[in-house]
């Protein structure tokens, strides 16, 4: 990595520094209100935690990507010595790096509360690890569309398809009877069902995140 | 020893839906400012998208520096200033911050000359580049770019968001890179004030297509526009060389792009005045004679 990039990332992650403890501490209040106990505040907490953890996403993949090409501050970029693929490089790590911070303390929170927290049952952790692990791979496909998607209408298709995937994930994944079954019990159950979830999931990851740099090797115009 | 050319196109094509360049070749030796002139939409972008490496060519070869495009594009880059008018810099940002970001990457870097243009162009390194109107923010993007001190520098249309003022200043800071003989512009403008003058060479593109190229000198010794009298009945000598014939009356105005004494004992004592032409006059002219013989 040369300096130009790491200096780029680092340009990234300063440009967000705000936007990634704000998250945090919103993240963690919705954990909080959750630790208060009640039905009630645990789905305001968990929404709270949840809109935190995705809304996150859009926004540092808007900004990151999609408002500097708006706005033509990728055209001064790439008048430094920088190629279009470690411009793509660059971005796709850089807003990884912003997203992870947020997503690794908020969803390490979370299953920390399942686990301290006797009023929630461990049979739940399956179900939030592999939530947790969703929202990394659709924060990849927003960051993957938001690199090749010109138009602001395909970048709100994208954002409604992000936000809808998330709930038909959540019923999803509570029809799977190797999940469901156990989600009440007092003890996590690492079952085969589990993991072949956490592999497809960890799957699409790589293949969303591998995708740009597909795209921008097979590119000729950037802009 | 041989020299390498900062700029070197050859046949270069580069197809869109809507528009196709074609056929483009170029060059542009150290030391010397070219200026790019085109009316909007005939290809002066595009052209200089390919130089910086943001468009591959369909066909045939651009080099920059030495550099083959885009496939060298970083390492060509580092000796490139290239600057555009729809170039934003980060809004949250500083000047001082930019400046700060762009010395770190570039050696070559000249602090006292960054604080010089920073007084003369009227900027403050704590302003925020999102406070500042569109013409500041060029002259931020300009003051990044002179201050690197590059071989090269490529110009889209930088001057289009000056003032009078503004202008006089920049192009004045264009004319001191040349100082160093080592180093070169490309200028693109479609403002034929600005281009005549700072350019030595001039380069007319239309439609796609380069329509001429030369010394800035060569275009206004051999450009002239002759006003003729003739009277009723008596016939004009056959003139080689004529872009464009106007008739009113007894009165003939004669553009022609090859001028020189012989054309003037050719038309005898027809002829009434002889006017230099301005680089504006020529551009159109040549234009003009270019989409008429292309139908």
């Amino acid at each position: 990595m040369n300096p130009l990039t790491r200096k780029l990332i680092a340009r990234e992650f300063f440009m967000h520094r705000w936007m990634i403890g704000g998250s945090v501490l919103a993240g963690l209040a919705g954990l909080a209100l959750v630790a208060r106990g009640g039905l009630m505040n645990f789905n305001i907490g968990f929404l709270f935690w949840l809109t935190t953890i995705v809304a996150f996403g859009v926004v540092v993949a808007m900004f990151g990507i999609a408002t500097e090409r708006k706005e033509r501050v990728v055209n001064w970029v790439l008048s430094l010595p920088v190629a279009h693929g470690t411009y793509v490089r660059i971005k796709v790590f850089a807003l990884l790096l912003c997203y992870s911070v947020v997503w690794l303390v908020l969803s390490a929170a979370a299953i920390g509360l399942i686990l301290a927290l006797p009023d929630l049952p461990d049979g739940m952790l399956p179900y939030a690890v592999l939530l947790s692990a969703f929202l990394l791979g659709n924060y990849a496909f927003v960051v993957s569309s938001a690199l090749h998607l010109r138009s602001e209408g395909g970048m709100t298709l994208v954002v409604v398809v992000h936000n809808i995937a998330i709930t038909l994930f959540m019923f999803a994944i509570a029809a799977i009877d190797g999940i469901s079954h156990f989600m009440r019990g007092p003890v996590a159950t690492w079952n085969s069902a589990f993991w072949t979830v956490l592999v497809i999931e960890f799957a699409v990851f790589l293949f969303l995140m591998a995708l740009p740099f597909l795209i921008a090797a097979r590119r000729r115009d950037f802009i | 020893m041989t020299t390498t050319k900062h700029i070197e196109m050859r046949n270069v094509r580069k197809g869109f839906r809507f528009f196709t360049l074609e056929d483009l070749s170029l060059d542009l030796e150290a030391g010397q400012i070219m200026g790019f002139v085109g009316p909007n939409g005939a290809g002066k972008s595009t052209t200089i998208r390919l130089l910086t490496g943001l468009l591959a060519p369909d066909a045939g070869e651009v080099r920059v520096l030495g550099h083959p495009m885009p496939e060298a594009q970083a390492a060509a880059k580092q000796d490139i200033g290239y600057v555009a008018d729809e170039m934003r810099l980060f809004p949250n940002a500083t000047v001082g911050w930019h400046l700060r970001f762009v010395a770190s990457i570039y050696p070559g870097w000249d602090e006292s000359y960054a604080r010089t243009l920073l007084k003369r162009f009227n900027l403050r390194a704590e302003q925020t580049v999102k406070g500042m109107s569109s013409g500041e923010q060029m002259k931020a993007v300009l003051l990044l770019a002179l201050s690197r001190r590059p071989r090269l520098l490529i110009l889209d249309e930088p001057t289009a968001n000056f003032d009078p003022v503004a202008r006089h200043e920049v192009l004045s800071e264009f004319t001191d890179v040349l100082r160093d003989e080592s180093r070169s512009i490309l200028f693109s403008s479609h403002n034929t004030l600005d281009v005549e003058r700072i350019s030595d060479r001039i380069a007319f593109i239309d439609r796609g297509r380069l329509i001429d190229c030369r010394d800035k000198e060569d275009f206004l010794e051999c450009w002239r526009r002759i006003q003729l009298q003739v009277p009723s009945g008596a016939t004009l000598p056959e003139i080689p060389d004529v872009v464009s014939r106007v008739i009113d009356g007894q009165f003939v105005t004669l553009t022609t792009n090859r001028f020189s004494g012989e054309t003037l004992s050719r038309l005898g004592d027809s002829v009434r005045e002889v006017h230099r032409m301005s680089l504006e006059e020529i551009f159109v002219a040549n234009v003009m004679h270019h989409r008429e013989a292309c139908g």
